[in-house]
């Protein structure tokens, strides 16, 4: 909660930072050319363009069919990992839960890429699946795989979710099932999973909405047989008329934010019955395990060959083939073992600096982003008035735009803005796009946390006499902690693994990894793509590591 | 009187300038001495390049010794993300000083449209008269465009040496090779589809039936060389077409299973397009840089430790344009810098390419 004008404040920022690039975009669809040039004047010629072109409508049918089939595949699957991992007396939960969050940390690029070292036509595990049962069954370039890979790899994204909710919720409707003699996974869907339909709703359209989105994947595994998806057909605009068609690929952006817009409407309307789920009062109820019996083998055996179908396979192909100089049918990888890739990295200066700047903006950025998403949390909290439901739909926005258009926008924006110039090739402008294209998922993070606080708590505050921002500073934003600590750590993997938003923002001094694995890709430096891989893993994976040690909790 | 003294001071001072640099001509030591000494007041050049930065720090490394007062800001970029970014960032104010792009039609085009500054000097006349476009547009390399194969999977007996070859094993060994065959998307890569509309210009009569021979193979597309290249290296594929052999070579030599061949129809040859941009905060630089990249010692670390081609002809060895000439003679295409290369920029006619393309190639 802040007080009026702190709150104006806050949401008049949000909404330049949200609205300015979006609309630039928008502009830009309607001009003829780009939007700096003087010879650009207003026209539809873009949308006639792209409706035109039948690559447009094949883009649009794939990523339909990927939205979709990633979210079949990721939501009641995530749900089930978040149940088995928080209600449940699993073994060795606790040493299972890094290990889930990798792909969400693991940059899409480099999964693909990975899959391709391991389970492409010559990969690592085909040529070796291939020598015992005569050939390989998969075809890793099939729309097929795409949709399956993505699905599993955004497990985690509902699994974060759900398991939030999952854990603040009383064990006492559970067990009560489970004495009537329901299996756990009859508690799971019965019970425990429908207790928590708001933050799977949530996550739901989040999901879809990256699989609007979703670039490195099809970029990579798409290509070869030609499936092409909305983000790719917008990158391969860049190309098709030789020199860059800006207004073009806003136009597609534009289209993409004509389907998403109306999930959002759809997404507020089922949610406005969030309330009725409030379940952590003032006297919060402890939680007890569900007691698995048998089922817990089946459990561990479906955990652990989803981790191993999505980490550690395309994990093991990019480690691989950083310490390779050669692979494929008839390459015996003892006689190609190296460590050249690694010393090419280190003895390159923009190489150095990117680790600094990414380390930076995932420790630093993220925690500022954190800080801003709790600033309009608060303004929003607890005021069901116009401005809230303003800023509901302003933060799921930037969401609908794709991360490479996104960062494009960023990038005019502080060309032109005058007092904004001298910061574009600093890394404020990268952390600025950073923060605006994961707002969405920042403030699902915040409000999850802020929304588990009972009413009542706050009201006794205000009841006493405190005012609004004396009641966010000793009341809300103390009980949240936890919860504020482990979006801190999200943001950070997060920020970590962005590649495309940051494309456009390159350039000495703003290098991040993500962006710098994309632009060496398109080089053809992929020794140097899986080392700097290699590297960006290992350094979450300590991040995380340390962070765990000394007890920052991913969940409160 | 005084004339005579001005001319005898004039001379002196040349003279001593020049001894001072160890050069040959009077004239030019003093106009390179003036030219390095408001370029070191600069101090500062800002590059925007797609050569790698670790073979762009050769250049950069030696430049930097012998001008150390000069700081360089070397962005690597992909050719369209160069283009974009020059001009969106003209439009705001400046961008680069100097921009550095094997894109070659895209950079003719930024000339054409008047972002360029000319320049003349000793350095830029030793050029062929083909990589000098109005002294504003220098070529700076000498890159030939070859067939890269997988050396353990392609039989010494398939490995063609022409572009007749090449089609012809196509056609004769279709089943072996579907689905093994890579090269560029020239919808996807600009350098790609410049290779194959140059394709057709230097091989009027065997186009049709080449890109016949690629459509009956399923002829796999990518965005990239490095993509293609990693792809034969592991077996995926076994036969590139139209890759640029100075990145196979740097591959090859860590990677023996990259073999390249130099067609000896023809081979194109295509160079990575400098100029100097009209409103360039660092002018001077610029110059001198320029200059520096086109001078002999700048030529030979081109040749010899970027891994590109030297393009000037008084450079010698095998990744230079005189030991190629040695190798193919005639068979060189290098591709003119200048307005032939905006043809297909026009949009109705590049499309038109990528259908007829597309039909021919892709469709299967």
């Amino acid at each position: 909660m802040l007080q009026t004008l702190p709150r104006r404040a806050v949401v008049t920022l949000l909404a330049l930072s949200v609205f300015f690039p979006l609309g630039l975009v928008i502009y830009q669809s309607v001009l003829s050319g780009p939007f700096f040039m003087k010879t650009a004047s207003l026209s539809l010629e873009s949308f006639a363009f792209i409706f035109d072109d039948p690559d447009f409508w094949m883009a649009a049918k794939n990523t339909i069919f990927i939205a979709v089939g990633m979210s079949l595949i990721a939501i009641p699957l995530g749900a089930i990992l978040a149940f088995i991992m928080v209600r449940t007396d699993l073994p060795g939960r606790r040493w299972l839960e890094t290990p889930i969050l990798i792909p969400i940390f693991v940059s899409p690029v480099v999964i693909g890429f990975g899959y391709v070292v391991a389970l492409g036509p010559v990969g690592f595990f085909s040529v070796w699946f291939e020598s015992i049962f005569g050939s390989v069954p998969w075809n890793i370039y099939s729309l097929f795989a795409i949709v399956v890979i993505a699905g599993l790899t955004h497990v985690p994204h509902v699994y974060l979710y759900s398991s939030s909710a999952l854990r603040n919720l009383g064990s006492d409707v559970e067990e009560a099932a489970r004495l009537s003699g329901a299996s756990p996974f009859r508690v799971a869907r019965d019970v425990s999973i429908p207790m928590v339909s708001p933050a799977l709703l949530y996550v739901g359209v989040l999901v879809f909405f990256l699989g609007f989105e979703i670039f490195g994947l099809p970029l990579i595994l798409g290509d070869p047989e030609g499936h092409l998806v909305l983000t790719t057909y917008l990158y391969k605009l860049t190309n098709k008329l030789g020199t860059p068609s800006y207004h073009l690929m806003a136009a597609v952006a534009t289209c993409i934010i004509a389907v998403t817009f109306p999930l959002v409407l759809l997404q507020r309307f089922l949610l406005k019955s969030a309330q009725r789920f409030v379940s952590v009062k003032g006297k919060s109820a402890r939680q007890r395990p569900l007691a698995l019996g048998g089922w817990k083998w089946l459990a561990l055996a479906l955990i652990a060959l989803w981790l191993f179908l999505t980490v550690f396979v395309p994990v093991a192909g990019v480690a691989l083939r950083s310490v390779v100089s050669s692979w494929g049918a008839g390459v015996n990888l003892l006689e190609v073992l190296t460590l050249d890739h690694f010393h090419a990295v280190f003895e390159e200066s923009t190489m150095i600096r990117s680790i600094i700047n990414s380390i930076l903006i995932g420790t630093l950025g993220g925690a500022v982003a954190v800080g801003g998403y709790l600033l309009i949390g608060l303004a929003t909290h607890r005021q069901p008035d116009g401005l809230s439901r303003f800023v509901d739909y302003v933060v799921l926005t930037p969401r609908a735009v794709p991360g490479l258009m996104a960062g494009l926008a960023v990038f005019w924006v502080f060309l032109f803005v005058p007092f904004l110039a001298p910061l574009r090739s600093t890394l404020f402008s990268v952390w600025f796009a950073y923060a605006v294209v994961w707002l969405a998922y920042g403030m699902r993070l915040i409000q999850s946390a802020l929304m588990q606080v009972g009413p009542e708590l706050e009201e006794a505050g205000r009841l006493v006499g405190a005012s609004r921002s004396r009641v966010s500073r000793d009341i809300t934003v103390p009980l949240i902690r936890n919860g504020l600590l482990g979006s801190w750590l999200l943001i950070f993997m997060i920020f970590e693994r962005e590649y495309s938003t940051g494309v456009y923002l390159l350039s000495p001094g703003t290098e991040v990894i993500g962006a710098q694995i994309v632009s060496l890709w398109a080089s053809g430096a992929v020794d140097v793509v899986a080392a700097l891989s290699l590297i960006n893993m290992l350094l979450v994976g300590v991040g995380l590591a340390l962070a765990l040690r000394f007890g920052v909790k991913l969940h409160d | 009187m005084n004339i005579t003294r001005r001319t005898f001071q004039r001379a002196l001072l040349a003279g001593l300038v020049a001894g001072a640099f160890g050069l040959a001509t009077p004239a030019m030591a003093q106009s390179t001495a003036e030219l390095a000494a408001a370029a070191q007041k600069e101090g500062k050049l800002v590059i925007y390049g797609v050569t790698d930065n670790e073979q762009a720090n050769h250049l950069i490394r030696e430049f930097r010794t012998m001008y150390p007062a000069i700081n360089i800001e070397y962005s690597n970029m992909s050719t369209t993300e160069l283009y974009n970014r020059f001009i969106s960032e003209t439009a705001a104010g400046s961008s680069a000083d100097v921009t550095w792009s094997s894109a070659m039609d895209l950079q003719v085009k930024l000339v054409n449209d008047g972002y360029a500054q000319p320049h003349k000097s000793a350095e830029t006349a030793k050029l062929p008269e083909w990589a000098n476009w109005k002294n504003e547009a220098f070529g700076t390399t000498y890159e030939p465009i070859g067939i890269v194969y997988n050396k353990r999977l392609v039989p010494a007996g398939d490995v063609p040496q022409s572009h007749a070859d090449f089609v012809k094993l196509l056609n004769s060994q279709t089943e072996k090779y579907k689905g093994k065959v890579n090269t560029y998307d020239p919808e996807k890569s600009g350098v790609g589809f410049m290779l194959v509309t140059q394709d057709k210009l230097a091989n009027a009569a065997g186009f049709a039936e080449l890109q016949k021979a690629l459509g009956a193979v399923q002829t796999k597309v990518q965005a990239s060389t490095g993509t293609m290249m990693e792809r034969i290296a592991s077996g995926e594929n076994l036969i590139g077409y139209n890759l640029n052999a100075a990145y196979a070579l740097t591959r090859a030599k860590k990677d023996p299973s990259i073999g390249i061949i130099l067609p000896k129809d023809y081979t194109l040859v295509i160079s990575r397009v400098m100029f100097i941009a009209k409103n360039a905060k660092n002018p001077n630089a610029a110059k001198l840089w320029l200059d520096f990249v086109l001078s002999r010692k700048g030529q030979e670390i081109i040749a010899s430790k970027a891994d590109l081609y030297a393009i000037r002809p008084d450079v010698e060895g095998a990744t230079t344009a005189s030991g190629l000439k040695a190798q193919l003679g005639d068979a060189l295409r290098p591709v003119p810098i200048g307005t032939g290369l905006l043809t297909y920029l026009d949009q109705a006619k590049r499309l038109e390419f990528l259908k007829q393309w597309n039909s021919a190639v892709k469709a299967k």
